[in-house]
């Protein structure tokens, strides 16, 4: 009897989470599904996971601008390595000493900290320093730096992960035998800190893979363009001249006639691949558990 | 005490932010005039002139990956006639907004940039971003007056002052239906018999009962109405269709255009149609365009706004021939001229120098060919007299210079003609321009500032019910008085009385 109630809700749960799974994957297969559909065929019969015309017009549309997309992609991949590696440094080396409770001046620190969160100097004013003050416009730092600057929250996060996660005891025992503080950082915090590190990490590699916005108002030179913003671009553009087709001569038409529908899920589908490959690596900290056996007794 | 701290640190930083940023623009300023230098000097008639490099945004469209070559022809000629070198900054349409605002806000080199009422024209012109061109023209823009004279120049102005100048191009629109040719041919349509909606309900109907699963009328495009695209033949929208003018030869009275009983009647037609079926029910989730909708056989015709030649172009982007029935005359109001212009940054260190530069695109054929087209031989090839096209092996797919941008780049009547199009294009063009219907209001453009929270209210307003109206989704009986009702309490009233105004102190200055 028990076991037949167990049996029950057993399946109701799968079952529901069987449905929220899907409900999850459903659109993503739609936008692969559509990316290789023929443009005619999505005009004629919607969108659909059996298209009755595969094609790869839409990936051949891209492949025909593909120097600028490789470029674009080798602009991202360099700025989300390094954006990632300093960034995480920067939170790391800066929440720390923010996280002990010895060093002196760590509520102004984090007040200072958390102000960045709550104001900043506004888009024209930020621009206008970054562009006349420190000359980064057209350049890839004009990429990295803004990201580097504004993520108190994962400070804020990385803090608390470091006050609470992380016995005081350790560090006094690795102090005890005989660990300077750059040793205890190195060697005793930060393999403990894997999970949080690897959190961060992938937040920050995620927030620089899919940034377009510092290119739109940083960079003017098309080789510097990162793969988000050249995406955006050509979409925009495509878009902009089949709207405005009116205002074009028969010779100019050329351009106009773009797939667009499948564009777009192609190149959804060429900006998330990477970062999707890129997940499991990072999965693997999620779930370790962490100082169990450390202090014991 | 804690507190306190917290709040001296607060005020502390935002003194520092402050500082900083007086300090960057100080500093900034003198460093941008240093890049500015050219040190290739030319002789002759420009001895006078010092070099100068000239900075030009403009809206980047299609290929230009050899913009550099073609920048270096260009600055051949603009050394040898001005002694300045040239600059081309192309801006994505999609950055256009954010990367313009932030240069001409951050004082950043840029002599001459696009703009046009979609575009912000009009505040740029309030705030004083723009030079004021009257004095300029006077001086060094003769023949740009004698190519864009009188009224269409007035165009660009704002509070009686010239601050950009049109390009050459279609500077009015007729307006009436563009339709298949097989299917006109299969049912003997007769096309020239077509000559108002009522006309039309009769071809929709053949139609609607001989080919299924065949939209009879769609938009011109995925943000149109039905109604929309003829909409210009009835009234000058004055801009934004806040506030027109109902006619062409009556008075200057500004009317809410959704308030007259021509706006009833057309409404109610499109309510019509939409019952008999003639428009797709799944018009307003539609984001396909109509040329894409005819190419895949689900529609008959679109209503257009049109130009010379435009049927041979819809007919390549729609890959059957189509014919158009044109129910009105061109028409030429401010918007239509105001659509692509260029005008003179505040930032440029040498207006004077910009206007010469802007000279040279409405009277030397050799720069605008340049601009428009790339080099010859190289990217294009002269075919026949005045046609051109690709060289032998180009085509739009591997073309490296493309931009298909000639309506930008000032006057496009000198340019040569794309093989497509036909040779008299440009005759045709300007005969077209000429004998256009002018609106009265002709010139005169609006600065909505004054106004601005209203137009916002009213814009919310129009995006819930315009195109559900105008498409006869909506039934116009309940939802039409519901919507002049919402428009009223939005403020439309007050934008009426001050476009009014504004009009009215325009035309005593006009007098």
């Amino acid at each position: 009897m028990a076991s037949r109630k167990d049996n029950l809700f057993q399946i109701c749960i799968h079952a529901f989470f069987i449905i929220l799974a899907l409900m999850c994957l459903m659109p993503f297969a739609l936008l692969l599904t559509t990316s290789f559909t023929s443009e005619a065929s999505i005009v004629k019969e919607g969108y659909s996971l059996m298209p009755s015309q595969w094609s790869l017009e839409a990936y051949r549309f891209l492949w025909s601008d593909i120097d600028n997309i490789a470029r674009s992609y080798g602009i991202t991949i360099l700025v989300t390595l390094i954006g990632t590696f300093v960034g995480l440094s920067i939170s790391a080396l800066l929440s720390y000493p923010m996280s002990r409770r010895d060093m002196p001046m760590r509520k102004q620190l984090a007040f200072y900290v958390f102000f960045t969160m709550l104001f900043n100097g506004g888009l024209v004013p930020t621009y206008i320093i970054y562009t006349q003050v420190f000359d980064m416009k057209n350049s890839l730092l004009a990429l990295i730096i803004p990201g580097l600057l504004t993520n108190g929250f994962f400070v804020l996060i990385m803090r608390t992960f470091f006050q609470n996660s992380i016995p005081h005891d350790i560090i006094e025992s690795a102090s005890i035998d005989g660990a300077g503080e750059f040793k205890i950082f190195f060697r005793m915090i930060l393999p403990l800190s894997l999970p949080i590190l690897a959190t961060i990490g992938l937040m920050q590699t995620i927030g620089y893979w899919n940034d377009w916005f510092n290119g739109l108002i940083y960079i003017t030179d098309s080789k510097l363009f990162s793969l988000q913003n050249l995406l955006n671009r050509i979409l925009l553009n495509a878009q902009f001249i089949q709207n405005n087709a009116s205002t074009l001569n028969a010779g100019e038409v050329s351009n106009a006639s773009i797939p667009l529908e499948t564009v777009r899920m192609a190149m959804a589908v060429i900006g998330v691949v990477p970062l999707l490959c890129a997940y499991p690596f990072f999965q693997k900290y999620f779930v370790k558990g962490l100082v169990i056996g450390a202090v014991k007794g | 005490m804690n507190k306190r701290t917290n709040g001296m640190i607060a005020v502390l930083l935002a003194v520092i932010l402050v500082l900083a940023a007086c300090g960057g623009n100080s500093e900034g300023q003198p460093s941008n005039a240093g890049s500015t230098g050219n040190t290739d000097g030319a002789a002759g008639q420009t001895a006078e002139l010092k070099p100068y490099e000239l900075t030009v945004a403009f809206l980047s469209i299609g290929q230009i990956k050899d913009l550099p070559e073609v920048q270096a022809e260009v600055n051949k000629i603009t050394q040898a006639k001005i002694n300045a070198t040239v600059k081309f900054l192309p801006i994505d349409i999609g950055a256009w907004q954010q990367q313009m605002n932030l240069m001409l806000a951050g004082n950043e080199p840029l002599d001459i940039l696009v703009t046009s009422t979609g575009l912000n024209f009009g505040t740029q012109a309030a705030k004083g971003q723009l030079v004021e061109l009257d004095e300029l023209l006077e001086k060094y823009g003769a023949d740009i007056q004698k190519v864009v004279g009188g009224d269409v120049i007035k165009a660009g102005s704002s509070g009686g002052k010239i601050y950009a100048v049109p390009s050459v191009r279609d500077w009015a629109a007729d307006y009436g239906l563009v339709m298949r040719k097989d299917i006109v041919d299969k049912y003997q349509i007769d096309v020239d018999a077509i000559k108002s909606l009522d006309d039309m309900t009769a071809v929709f109907q053949t139609i609607k009962d001989n080919e299924p699963g065949m939209a009879a009328v769609l938009p011109e495009g995925p943000s149109f109405s039905v109604i929309q695209s003829i909409v210009g033949s009835v009234i000058d929208p004055l801009g934004d269709e806040n506030g027109v003018l109902v006619g062409f030869d009556g008075e200057l009275k500004v009317v809410n255009w959704y308030e007259t009983p021509e706006y009833a009647s057309l409404v109610k037609k499109a309510r019509d149609w939409y019952n008999a079926g003639f428009i797709p029910k799944d018009i307003s989730t539609n984001q396909t365009t109509s040329e894409q909708l005819i190419k895949a056989n689900k529609a008959f015709a679109f209503m257009a706004h049109m130009k010379p030649g435009y049927e041979s172009k819809e007919s390549l982007l729609a890959g059957t021939p189509l014919v158009a029935a044109r129910i009105s005359p061109a028409i030429s109001t401010t918007s239509s001229i105001a659509n692509i212009m260029f005008g003179i940054a505040r930032n440029s260190k040498d207006p004077e120098r910009a206007m010469m530069f802007l000279n040279l695109l409405y009277s030397d054929a050799e720069l605008v060919n340049l601009i428009d087209y790339g080099i010859k031989g190289k990217h294009y090839e002269v075919k026949e007299g005045n046609i051109i096209g690709f060289p032998a092996g180009v085509d739009s797919s591997n073309a490296t210079y493309n931009p298909t941008h000639g309506w930008m780049w000032g006057n496009q009547l000198l340019s040569h003609i794309w093989e497509g199009d036909s040779a008299d294009l440009w005759t045709k063009l300007d005969e077209f321009n000429n004998s256009a219907v002018k609106s009265k209001a002709l010139g005169f453009s609006f600065t909505a500032d004054p106004v601005k929270t209203e137009v916002a209210a009213v814009q919310n307003v129009k995006d819930q019910f315009k195109i559900g109206l105008e498409n006869g989704t909506l039934d116009p009986e309940s939802y039409l008085p519901e919507y002049i009702a919402k428009l009223k309490s939005a403020g439309m009233d007050k934008i009426v009385a001050e476009k009014q105004k504004q009009l009215d102190e325009w035309a005593a200055a006009n007098k």
